[in-house]
């Protein structure tokens, strides 16, 4: 063999090549033999090379894109001082999801989240979250399907991120920051950036971060724009929205970049400005034709305001500058299957298929699309798959609850009924496995059993009409009208459009006003 | 993700665990054989050389020996490889190979042999260059503008760059900010270097700066540099993109300008000369090398762009046209033309996976494992959907699971040990002036067959306490026998309701349908001594409670009922006998000498409980003992009702009070948070405003809110003191009852089941109102006056009463009625002469939270609900998106 290659070179070829531990293992041992103690000398450059390759590499091991990774905690909602109006115009806020104006699928169709938005095609972070009223509230309703608690805080996620990768050093933290001297660093660019993604992203100390963000962008005398996007992001994490915009606004204004657009967006959104985010977005489009993200960005908001025909549309768009988008072609694929083309949705979930993604929330779709486009063949054979696929309970319970209906549409009320049963087996707060329950129930005449089903569904997910429209049917044909009237008022709440409640309402009133 | 997948034309794997990088592929025709066939020269970092001229794969042969055309050692890593006009006087192509420490100039040749495999191909060394300092990366071009050769610039690891005009090394020259080195290109068209500093910008420097610039050959002369006025090393133009790049590759897009192509690691940038962006994509994955190349259509280019999921993307500008899976991570890639195939895709993997690649449709074979399932024989699939179904069928009729004989499954026994331990086993009890006995129980367990996930959890009254009372058992083979023990002791300084204990053990037994095992339980009961609660007192002959029981059989010595609890000082004193509870209440037992009577008498109504249950089951073990069949009990004064309110208002009065501090605490916590909320407007002010005592109202409330929860915890201890002694009560309420009525076992299994719900005593869901919907019920029914009563509907909700008035009613009204000789059924035929739906009765409700009590009025069943309002299905591709690495 002949001379070995240089220790630094081969760290450094190992970070390009994304092996960061191997990089990281690398630089301590060169940092053992010439150590760089948080004092860096002019005269060891090669070890500051490797103190700062380090902290890269480390770094990178936790990056994740913060752009995309946002939950909602209670704290945040509850503490919230940047709304604005409480009662907003219809369709200028997130919060109350407007109703359908343009005239897809209602609700009788497409079942609803309990914020009362459609629900998508796209399980993302914060699809599923709803502002609660209050703290009780909060603590009570379930935000997320898996669990009961909702999310405490949203840096949850990035303190354990953070303490993870603690573990890795068994010495304690590789960078000691209580001893670092901000003002020093922040005059060394080269330095600073890395350090800063280090303590951001690796350390979790915001705030120091932040310190050692603003000492640089002085140092650069505000010209530099990335130094402003990171002082954003930092307000962003410290809740502090309105300074993050400024930050954003003004690194926008010295350099236009996809990130930067999307971070302002995204700090929209949490102000509730769904309009503003989508011209901003609009804007960046104008700027970046064709930029997936932004596109994707915008079709996400259409779609949280219940516009899911623009949001259809952009979904399109989406897929035209990048057709292996797999976000793109579900949220296309449910939209038609819940507006009556299971035919279309199934070619667009068989894309998903071939493209790679194997999962149990794939072949139930491709069941249900098989199913109602009469391709019988393939239902059961489908369901087998999606049922063998299931990951949890909560999966299998969907699963067999989708095969109840497939049994309900073939009539085998039996079958189907013991596909709702198995449902409730697996996940015991199925609120529709109830309700239909109830209806089969019903058929066979077991009134009481129906109520008491109606009621468990009802108090389940308050936000579904169909136990309460039930529940007023049943009560109303045994006679019991008071308990019919509330429980039709109750599904008028949750479905002002439904023809059936506001009749039975009518002929309601018209009873009492009888007697 | 992507339909399709690289066709393979030629493969080959490298050498053995050696190491490649981004510079250590090149394609070129580098042995000037004029036929325009790309050669493709890779080196590796333990020095290997290699040239390969692939040919297509014939059917059925593997990578041939001949396309192999050279591998030598050069004993150093290889860094970079690069073709190019390199040995001055000849245009020929030569190979540049970069170490870290030298530059070598190789001229390629080969001879013809007779035979194809006859060929031989050998390298040159033409010159080369020891360099000062580690070499990183290097460049080529006509540096300078210069005609018919190529010069090279080699950037050192500590951000040298030195220029070699061919054989002679002209200059070099620090890059200032530098730190790690980036990636470097020449851009012909403006003559300039172009790299990615470590302040995370493009930097673009004129040659011609660079040449003129002062010549420093140390670092330190550099620094000397800057202050002085000399010619200072000054970038052309920087872009700040915000992050390190990967590659750089400049690209000319027609004549008269060029585009600069940048790599980052999260997003792909195209440059104008000039430094501004062109466009940018960002990218959503981990990109590993990149490739501009031209595209068919005017005013675009396209780019191959590889990542670490294994994927490479074509993109034309910024669309994407093309996905392409390929079976490795590449960390370079180039196009090049081999015989008569243009435009062929090679990748370089950096453990020495080199591909040669076209796309084509070919779909990437994901081939769906196959779902685990039974060969289908139609006949045994009907049979056995047939036994299924009776199954289900008999199981609907019967609304229990048919319990088939396997209880023999499992055998528990429990067993209680004579005598207190010797040591008491009690910790953390509450201080008293009695040391706190504990008495060992064991419990044995023995299965027939294997078992699965055997556990045993025992539960006592509180304030009983177990040392342990969960355990776990591994029955892997039939027949064993296992055994654990624990102890019992008083934890708390007040009676236990009752002294019996369970055991349950659940466990799954598995069959051969259903491999997990059905879960199963059972149970076992025992029965702790009197003496663990209780120690033998000084009899009182005065006390505010008394009770009175009859027999049908002379009086026994109360010495021989109680031969544990004999004082030995007053042995003459045989028909009284007294009782100390370990709380400190007395209860003494008198024995009338004539008559056929025994009495029990208290200070506290409960505390008469577990004495007069001691003494009717020691008086039937007795009689038991003495061959007596017809021994009975009676009881014929009033019940004891008003005692057995008082304790109900105590309870019930604990209950209002939890109610209204939790109200309290909800309020307090309402005002803690409006308070954080002003407080964090204030703090989050730019121009800090005063606080305004804020922070004085948050203590205050922070400590009110604190000294509630302290308040709720106590109150919850008192409320559980006293539901225990409620329970003892109730128990002594339905023992005198039955001895009132003579009441048979099933009519005081409905009494307990009405007065003594299984469920918690909480705060939502209380005693009270459980008990007073169960007697209401029983009224009802079974004990109506008349069917009119029976149309009284019930409201259907539980909640907590106003007051306890109603329930007292019911309870004396239940007595009442079974004075005048009802009779306890709950079997519908029998006592109500309607037929009635029973919610629950037929058939089991799945359980659920809240449970309908309401008894409907209406006998019509409606048969017919013809709005089947069915649940659209829901369907959700939950692939998580955003987190890719």
């Amino acid at each position: 063999m002949g001379s070995e290659m240089e220790p630094l070179l081969r760290a450094w070829s190992y970070f390009r090549r994304r092996k960061f531990q191997l990089c990281a293992d690398l630089c301590t041992q060169m940092l053992e033999k010439s150590p760089y103690d948080q004092e860096p000398a002019p005269d060891l450059p090669v070890s500051q090379a490797a103190w700062i390759l380090k902290a890269r590499a480390l770094t990178e091991m936790v990056y994740i894109d913060e752009i995309d990774v946002d939950q909602e905690g209670i704290a945040e909602m509850i503490l919230d001082e940047n709304a604005i109006a409480q009662v907003p115009r219809p369709g200028t806020s997130l919060k109350l999801p407007g109703t359908n104006q343009t005239g897809g699928p209602t609700q009788a169709v497409r079942p609803i989240t309990q914020a009362g938005r459609p629900i998508t095609g796209f399980l993302r972070p914060s699809t599923q979250s709803g502002r609660p009223g209050t703290m009780e509230q909060a603590i009570r309703t379930p935000r997320t399907a898996y669990t009961a608690r909702p999310i405490t805080s949203s840096s949850g996620r990035f303190v354990r991120l953070g303490t993870a990768s603690m573990l890795t050093s068994p010495d304690g933290p590789f960078i000691n920051l209580s001893r670092l001297n901000l003002t020093k660093y922040s005059q060394k660019p080269k330095l600073a950036k890395a350090l800063f993604e280090y303590i951001l992203h690796h350390e979790n100390d915001v705030k120091m971060a932040l310190d050692l963000a603003s000492l640089s962008t002085e140092y650069s005398q505000y010209k530099d724009w990335w130094w402003k996007v990171q002082i954003g992001k930092c307000y962003y994490r410290l809740g502090m929205y309105r300074e993050a915009e400024k930050q954003f606004k003004s690194a926008l204004k010295q350099q236009e970049m996809v990130d930067t657009f999307l971070y302002l967006a995204k700090v929209y959104i949490i102000l509730d400005q769904p309009v503003t985010a989508l011209n901003l977005f609009k804007q960046g489009l104008d700027k970046f034709p064709g930029e997936v993200t932004l596109l994707c960005g915008i079709a996400r908001i259409y779609e949280e305001m219940n516009n899911s025909s623009s949001a259809a549309e952009y979904y399109k768009e989406v897929l035209k500058q990048d057709n292996t988008h797999v976000e793109a072609i579900a949220c296309i694929g449910s939209n038609h299957f819940y507006s009556d083309q299971p035919e279309v949705a199934l070619r667009f979930y068989r894309r998903l298929l071939q493209m790679g993604v194997y999962n149990c929330q794939l072949f139930n779709n491709l069941g249900l699309c098989c199913f109602y486009a009469q391709q019988y063949d393939m239902t059961l054979t489908s369901f087998e798959r999606a049922l063998s696929l299931a990951e949890n309970e909560e999966e299998a319970a969907d699963v067999w609850y989708n095969l109840g209906h497939i049994a309900v549409g073939i009539g085998d009320t039996n079958l189907a009924h013991q596909c709702f049963r198995l449902a409730l087996v697996h996940n015991n707060h199925h609120a529709e496995a109830y309700n239909n329950l109830a209806v089969l129930e019903m058929r066979k005449g077991h009134v009481e059993q129906a109520r008491a089903l109606l009621q468990t569904a009802s108090s389940l997910a308050p936000h579904m009409y169909e136990p309460h429209f039930n529940f007023a049917t049943v009560s109303d044909k045994i006679g019991d009208l008071q308990r019919s009237y509330v429980a039709a008022q109750k599904s008028e709440v949750a479905f002002p459009e439904h023809v059936d409640t506001q009749h039975l309402i009518k002929q309601l009133k018209q009873h009492f006003a009888m007697l | 993700m992507s339909l399709f997948k690289a066709r393979d034309w030629w493969s080959t794997v490298l050498g053995e665990k050696e190491e490649f990088d981004q510079g250590c592929l090149c394609l070129a025709d580098v042995d000037n054989s004029g036929n325009g066939h790309d050669k493709i020269i890779v080196g590796s970092f333990m020095g290997y050389l290699r040239i390969f001229s692939p040919h297509s794969v014939k059917a059925g042969g593997g990578p041939q020996a001949e396309d192999l055309l050279l591998e030598v050692h050069l004993r150093d890593p290889v860094l970079q490889v690069e073709v190019g006009k390199f040995v001055s006087g000849t245009e020929m192509l030569h190979l540049a190979v970069l170490h870290s420490r030298k530059l070598c100039v190789y001229s390629v040749s080969g001879t013809l042999g007779n035979v194809e495999h006859g060929n031989q191909y050998q390298i040159k060394l033409m010159y080369e260059h020891h360099l000062q300092r580690t070499a990183c990366n290097m460049t080529y071009g006509p540096f300078g503008g210069v005609k018919g050769r190529d010069l090279i610039c080699i950037q050192s690891l500590d951000g040298m760059l030195m220029v070699f005009e061919q054989e002679s090394y002209a200059f070099g020259r620090f890059l200032p900010g530098f730190l790690l080195p980036g990636p470097l290109a020449y851009s012909p068209r403006t003559d300039s270097f172009i790299t990615v500093s470590s302040c995370r910008q493009v930097e673009s420097y004129k040659y011609q700066v660079l040449a003129f610039a002062t010549d420093a050959d140390k670092k330190q002369e550099m620094e000397q540099q800057k202050l002085g006025s000399g010619k200072r090393l000054v970038v052309d133009w920087t872009l700040n993109i915000g992050e390190q790049a990967l590659d750089i590759c400049i690209f000319p897009l027609n004549q008269s300008a060029s585009s600069v192509f940048v790599l980052g690691e999260r997003n792909f940038f195209c440059l104008k000369d000039n430094g501004q962006i062109r466009f940018m994509k960002k990218l959503g994955y981990n990109p590993s090398c990149f490739l501009p190349y031209c595209s068919v259509s005017e005013g675009t280019i396209n780019t191959l762009i590889g990542n670490h999921n294994h994927m490479l993307h074509i993109y034309q500008d910024v669309t994407l046209k093309w996905a392409t899976q390929l079976p490795h991570v590449p960390v370079a890639v180039r196009v090049g033309c081999f015989h008569d195939l243009k435009g062929v895709i090679v990748t370089l993997s950096d453990d020495g996976h080199l591909q040669c690649s076209y796309l084509g449709t070919d779909p990437s074979l994901f081939q769906a494992p196959k779902v685990e399932s039974r060969e289908l024989n139609y006949d045994e699939l009907d049979v056995e959907l047939k036994e299924l179904q009776k199954i289900i069928k008999d199981v609907k009729l019967q609304g229990v699971w048919p319990l088939t004989e396997q209880e023999d499954d499992l055998k528990v026994s429990a067993s209680v040990s004579s005598t207190l331990d010797s040591v008491s086993q009690a910790t953390n009890v509450e201080p008293g002036a009695d040391s706190v006995p504990s008495i060992t129980v064991k419990i044995t367990l023995q299965n027939r067959v294997v078992l699965q996930k055997v556990k045993l959890s025992i539960y006592v009254q509180p304030p009983l306490q177990l040392t342990c009372d969960q355990f776990t058992f591994d029955f892997t083979v039939p027949d064993m026998t296992s055994s654990v023990a624990f102890s019992v002791y008083l934890k708390r300084n007040y009676t236990p309701s009752e002294l019996e204990g369970n055991a349950v053990v659940s466990y799954s037994r598995p069959t051969d349908r259903n491999p997990d095992g059905i879960p199963r339980v059972v149970q076992c009961k025992f029965r702790l001594p009197l003496k663990l609660i209780c120690l033998p007192g000084q009899p009182s002959k005065t006390a505010s409670h008394k009770l009175t029981i009859d027999t049908n059989k002379s009086p026994v010595s109360l010495l021989g009922l109680f031969p544990d609890f004999a004082n030995p000082s007053d042995d003459d004193q045989v028909n009284v006998m007294g009782f100390r509870l370990l709380g400190g209440a007395r209860v003494t037992l008198l024995a009338s000498r004539t008559s056929q009577r025994y009495r029990i008498q208290s200070e506290q109504f409960e505390d008469l409980w577990l004495i007069t249950n001691e003494l009717i089951l020691r008086l039937q073990e007795h009689f038991e003992k003495q061959g007596t069949k017809d021994f009975s009990c009676s009881f014929s004064g009033c019940v004891p009702l008003q005692e057995y309110f008082e304790l109900i208002d105590h309870h019930f009065e604990l209950r209002i009070n939890g109610k209204k501090l939790e109200e309290l605490l909800s309020e307090r916590a309402v005002q803690f948070r409006a308070i954080q909320r002003r407080l964090l407007t204030r703090f989050r002010d730019k121009t800090p405003a005063p606080l305004q005592h804020l922070d004085t109202l948050l203590d205050g409330t922070y400590k009110q809110v604190i000294a509630l929860a302290d308040a709720i915890e106590e109150n919850q201890d008192r409320l559980l003191q006293s539901f225990s002694g409620l329970k003892s009560a109730t128990h002594l309420l339905i023992l005198l009852i039955r001895l009132w009525q003579r009441l048979s076992a099933d009519q005081t299994a409905i009494l307990e089941a009405a007065f003594l719900p299984l469920q918690e005593d909480t705060q939502e869901l209380g005693w009270e109102e459980t008990v007073d919907a169960a007697i209401a019920y029983l009224l009802k029914t079974c004990l109506s006056k008349s069917s009119k009563e029976q149309a009284l509907n019930l409201s259907s909700q539980l909640n907590i009463p106003k007051d306890t008035s109603r329930l007292k009613k019911h309870i004396t009204l239940l007595c009442d009625r079974l004075a005048k000789g009802g009779r306890l059924c709950v079997s519908t035929d029998a006592a109500a002469p309607q037929a009635m739906v029973v919610p629950g009765g037929c058939t089991p409700i799945p359980e659920s939270d809240l449970e309908e009590r309401s008894l409907d009025d209406s006998t019509e069943l409606f048969t017919n609900h013809k709005h089947l309002m069915t649940e659209p299905p829901m369907p959700e591709v939950s692939a998580r998106q955003g987190v890719l690495e």
